[in-house]
C-alpha cells in the first residue's frame, strides 16, 4: 500500500488526529510485529510524482516500524486534508510556507528529523534545513538545490543520493589505496575515466578524488557515456601502463575489481553491488547522523568546477 | 603520503590488508557450518580484501577442488544469504586445501611452501578448528616451523576455539605453549558468544548511556540471572561433550563472559587492553564457587543434572544415557546451576544465578536484571495484584534486543497495576541484516582487534573459579541427578535460587 497518490489506501484523518490514527494502526498491526523502536522522522518532500516511490520505500521502513514518515508535496491548499496509513503521514499541495509548520508539528520528539529532498522550491529546503538534523538531497535536475545546500552546510548536516550510492564504489577505489604497491604508483597516474549515465553522478566522484589525493600535473578526469541502465557502469584511475579498475559486470550484479601497479602482483576480486532499492539506501542514510566532510569538499569543487565552466 | 586519504568520511567500516585463513580442521563440523558460511557472508558484505585466500587443512584426503565443494554444499546447506552464486564461485577459487598429518613436520614445510604462493599471504591468520587435544601438536609445529613468526610487512595471528583447556593446569600449559611462539597479542581466543551484537551492545547500553550505571549496583539492583537454555540434545557431539559437560562447555567460557560484562566497572576507553582488564577485574571478583575449607559443600551454590527422556519441542527425546555414543554409566551434567557472588563494592551480596543446559523447554539465551523494589509499597492496599519488581532483560539469542519489563496504572477509575514490556529488537530496528557472530569475529582478527576475544588471564581466572568443582564432583560417586527432558532442570536448581526466597524468571 502506499499513500502517495488520493487513490490508493490510506485514512484521511483531521490533523489533529494523525498522532492517534498513526497509534491506532500500530496497535492493530502490533498483533504481527509487536517489538518497535523508533529511530528518526524522515520526511520526503518533492512533486508528487516523485513520492511515489518514497512512499513506498517509507512504507517498507515503517512497517518495520523504525520510522516516522511524512510525505508532503508542494501546492496551494492551506490545509489538506493529512491522509495516514501506517507510520506514514501524506499532505498532498501544502503551500510551501506551511510546510515547515507542518513538520514542526507532526515530527517525532526527540528523536532526529532527517528531510528527503527530491525537489521544490529552494525556499522551503532553507526553512526544513533548520529543522532537520540530516538532510538528504535527492533531486532530478541537483544544480540548483546544491547551491543552495552549499550555503546551508553550517545548519544540517547534508548529503545527496547519488553521494550514497558512491559510497561502494568510493570504498573499493579507498581499499585499492591501502596497498602500499598503489600509494607509491600515484603519482604516476594521468587520468581517471568514469563510464556514467548520470554525469552528476561522475562529477561528485571525479571531485571526491580529486580532492583528497594530490595528482601530478595534468592529471584529467574524463566522463564517458556508461550504459543506460546505471548511474556509473566502470572507474578507471591510471595511466598507459597501470591502471585500477573497477568495472559492473554485465548482470549487474556485482563490480569487478582489479588492480596492476608495479612491484603488484595483481588481484582482481568480485564484489557484490550493494542493494539498490530506494529503501535500502534510505536505511544506509539513516544510519549517518554526522556532517560529510567529504561530500561537502566534493559537492564544494562541482560547483566551484561548473562555475568556472560556466565563465 | 601517510595514512589513505580516501578513508577520510567515508561511511564503510574497514576492510583487511591482504589475509590468508588457514583453517586447521578444514573438514569437521565448525568449518563446515560455521566458518565457511561466515567468510561467504563477509565476502556479500564486501568486507574480504582483494588478496584473500583460504586454505583448508585436515587429515581427510582431499584436492583443492574436493574442499570447494565441500565450501559449496556448506552454502547451500548453513548460509542464509542467496544460494550459489557469482560471489561464491570467486570466493571459491581462492580456497585451496592440503590434507596431512598434524603431527608431521615436513607438512608444515609444504603449507610454508604453498603460503609462498599464494597472493594475500602477507597477514596469515591460523584458525584451530580442531579437537583442543591437538592444540598443542600444531602450535609447536607452527613454531618450530618458523610459521608463527611474522614476516617485515606482515603479521602472523592464531584463533583458539573453545574449550581453551579441560582445567586450570592445562589451560596454563596451552597458555604457556602458545606463548612460546606467539605473543598474546596474536592469539585470539574465540568465543562466539562475544561476536553477538547484544553482548557487543551490553558495553554501549551501559556506558554510552548516562541512566543506567547509576542504578547498575547493589544498591537497586536484586539479582542478575544469566541463562543459556538449549532444546537440542548432545546430538553427534557425544565424543567431545562426554569429556566435557555444561561447565566447561558452557560456564567457564560463555556466562563467565556474560557475568563479567554485567559486572566489569566502566573501562577508561574502548580499546581492547581497557575494557579486557575490567572483565578480568570482575572475575577476580568471583567468591570461589566451592567452599575449600570443608569437604566441597560447606554452601550449595551449585547443581548438576543430566537429562533423561522427555518431550522437547513437540517430540519425545531418549535420556543422555541413550544417546548414541555415550557411556550407559555417563555422570556427565547436562545441566548446571550456580549463585555466584562477586566482593566488590558495587555487587557485594548481589547473586549472580547462572543455569545453562540441554534439552530445556527453549531456546533461549538472556541475562535477567532484576531491580529491587520501591522502598514503600504505597499500592499494595489500593491495588489487589501485587507489585513485579522491575526488570530489564537483554536478550542475547536468538532474537537479540533489549526489554524492560515495569509497572504501570490499567485504565479505569481503580487503582491497578500491571506488568508492560517494552521492546527494542536489533534485527528490525536499524534496518539491514544482523551479522553472525563468527562473520564479526574473524573479521576483526583479521583486522587485529581483540577486545572480544579472551585474554590468557581471563581464561585461566575461569577455569581457577571452575577446576574446584570438577575436582569435587570427581571425588562423588554413584548416580547423578536427573531431570526430565523439556523441564527446566531438576528441583535441586529451584532450591537454589527459592532458598533465598527468589525464583527462576518464566521464560
Amino acid at each position: 500500500m502506499t499513500i502517495a497518490q488520493p487513490a490508493e489506501a490510506a485514512t484521511e484523518v483531521p490533523f489533529t488526529k494523525i498522532a492517534e490514527a498513526m497509534a491506532q494502526r500500530v496497535c492493530q498491526d502490533s498483533a504481527a510485529s509487536p517489538m518497535r523502536a523508533l529511530v528518526a522522522t524522515v520526511v520526503a518532500v518533492g512533486p508528487p510524482e516523485r513520492l511515489v516511490d518514497a512512499a513506498s520505500a517509507l512504507q517498507t521502513l515503517g512497517d518495520a516500524g523504525t520510522v516516522r514518515g511524512i510525505l508532503i508535496s508542494e501546492g496551494t491548499n492551506q490545509a489538506p486534508p493529512p491522509r495516514v496509513a501506517g507510520n506514514t503521514v501524506a499532505l498532498h499541495g501544502l503551500k510551501p510556507e506551511y510546510i515547515d509548520n507542518a513538520v514542526g508539528a507532526l515530527r517525532l520528539s526527540s528523536l532526529p528529523t532527517v528531510v528527503w529532498w527530491r525537489g521544490g522550491q529552494p525556499d522551503t529546503l532553507d526553512g526544513l534545513a533548520r529543522l532537520a538534523e540530516r538532510v538528504i538531497l535527492d533531486a532530478d535536475d541537483p544544480q540548483r538545490t546544491w547551491e543552495r545546500a552549499s550555503r546551508l552546510f553550517e545548519d544540517s548536516a547534508f548529503s545527496d543520493m547519488r553521494w550514497a550510492r558512491l559510497t561502494q564504489w568510493r570504498a573499493l577505489m579507498a581499499h585499492f589505496f591501502d596497498m602500499p604497491e598503489v600509494q607509491a604508483a600515484c603519482t604516476s597516474f594521468t587520468r581517471l575515466e568514469i563510464h556514467a549515465q548520470d554525469r552528476w553522478s561522475a562529477a561528485l566522484f571525479g571531485a571526491w578524488m580529486t580532492t583528497a589525493i594530490r595528482f601530478g600535473k595534468g592529471f584529467s578526469v574524463r566522463v564517458t557515456d556508461g550504459a543506460d541502465d546505471v548511474a556509473i557502469e566502470g572507474i578507471e584511475l591510471g595511466n598507459d601502463e597501470h591502471q585500477l579498475r573497477l568495472q559492473l559486470n554485465e548482470r549487474r550484479s556485482s563490480i569487478e575489481t582489479s588492480v596492476s601497479v608495479p612491484g603488484h602482483r595483481g588481484a582482481t576480486r568480485l564484489v557484490p553491488l550493494t542493494d539498490q532499492a530506494l529503501s535500502h539506501t534510505l536505511t544506509e542514510e539513516l544510519r549517518i547522523r554526522a556532517r560529510d566532510a567529504a561530500f561537502e569538499r566534493g559537492l564544494r569543487a562541482v560547483l566551484a568546477e561548473r562555475s568556472r565552466a560556466l565563465r | 603520503m601517510s595514512g589513505n586519504p580516501l578513508h577520510d568520511g567515508l561511511r564503510l567500516e574497514p576492510t583487511p590488508g591482504p589475509t590468508t585463513l588457514v583453517i586447521f580442521g578444514a573438514s569437521g563440523d565448525l568449518t563446515k557450518r560455521k566458518l565457511l558460511p561466515a567468510l561467504y557472508h563477509l565476502a556479500h558484505r564486501g568486507r574480504l580484501p582483494a588478496q584473500f585466500a583460504v586454505i583448508g587443512i585436515a587429515r581427510t584426503p582431499m584436492d583443492d577442488e574436493g574442499f570447494r565443494t565441500q565450501f559449496h554444499d556448506a552454502i547451500n546447506e548453513f548460509a542464509s544469504k542467496a544460494p550459489w552464486d557469482e560471489i561464491a564461485q570467486s570466493l571459491a577459487s581462492r580456497m585451496y586445501y592440503l590434507a596431512g598429518e598434524f603431527d608431521d613436520a615436513g607438512f608444515y614445510e609444504r603449507l610454508s611452501a604453498r603460503l609462498k604462493e599464494i597472493d594475500g599471504a602477507e597477514g596469515v591468520l591460523f584458525y584451530l578448528a580442531i579437537p583442543p587435544s591437538v592444540y598443542g601438536t600444531v602450535i609447536e609445529h607452527l613454531g618450530s616451523s618458523g610459521l608463527a613468526a611474522a614476516p617485515d610487512k606482515g603479521w602472523r595471528r592464531i584463533i583458539v576455539e573453545k574449550p581453551f583447556g579441560i582445567d586450570l593446569a592445562s589451560a596454563r600449559e596451552l597458555n604457556q605453549l602458545a606463548h612460546k611462539h606467539f605473543s598474546e597479542e596474536q592469539v585470539y581466543r574465540i568465543d562466539h558468544y562475544l561476536g553477538k551484537e547484544t553482548v557487543q551492545n551490553l558495553l554501549v547500553f551501559r556506558f554510552g548511556n548516562g541512566m543506567f550505571e547509576p542504578v547498575w549496583n547493589r544498591r537497586y539492583i536484586d539479582h542478575v540471572q544469566i541463562t543459556a537454555a538449549e532444546t537440542v540434545g548432545v546430538e553427534h557431539r557425544a565424543s567431545y561433550y562426554e569429556g566435557s559437560g555444561a561447565l566447561r562447555d558452557m560456564v567457564q567460557n560463555h556466562l563467565m563472559q556474560l557475568l563479567a560484562l554485567v559486572a566489569m566497572e566502566p573501562p577508561i576507553a574502548f580499546t581492547a587492553e581497557s575494557v579486557r582488564d575490567r572483565k578480568m577485574d570482575a572475575l577476580l571478583a568471583v567468591q570461589p564457587l566451592v567452599s575449600t575449607d570443608g569437604d566441597g559443600w560447606a554452601r550449595r551454590d551449585i547443581v548438576r543434572a543430566q537429562y533423561g527422556s522427555g518431550w522437547v519441542s513437540g517430540s519425545e527425546v531418549p535420556g543422555y544415557l541413550s544417546e548414541p555414543n555415550v557411556n550407559p554409566a555417563s555422570t556427565t551434567e547436562t545441566f548446571v546451576a550456580a549463585r555466584v557472588y562477586l566482593d566488590n563494592w558495587r555487587w557485594a551480596g548481589v547473586p549472580f544465578y547462572l543455569r545453562t543446559g540441554k534439552r530445556l523447554p527453549k531456546r533461549t539465551t538472556e541475562i535477567a536484571i532484576q531491580f529491587r523494589r520501591p522502598p514503600l509499597e504505597i499500592f499494595r492496599r489500593a491495588s489487589q495484584t501485587p507489585v513485579s519488581p522491575d526488570l530489564l532483560i537483554i536478550n542475547v539469542q536468538p532474537d537479540e534486543g533489549i526489554s524492560l519489563r515495569f509497572e504501570a496504572k490499567l485504565p479505569g477509575t481503580r487503582m491497578q497495576i500491571a506488568p508492560v514490556m517494552m521492546n527494542f529488537r536489533y534485527g528490525t530496528t536499524f534496518g539491514g541484516e544482523v551479522p553472525e557472530a563468527y562473520e564479526t569475529l574473524l573479521l576483526d582478527a583479521m583486522l587485529g582487534d581483540t577486545t572480544l576475544f579472551a585474554r590468557h588471564d581471563f581464561v585461566e581466572a575461569s577455569w581457577a573459579l571452575i577446576t574446584p568443582v570438577l575436582e569435587s564432583w570427581h571425588t562423588r560417586t554413584g548416580p547423578i541427578p536427573t531431570y526430565e527432558a523439556g523441564e527446566w532442570g531438576p528441583e535441586a536448581a529451584n532450591e537454589l535460587i527459592t532458598q533465598d526466597r527468589r525464583r527462576w524468571r518464566t521464560l
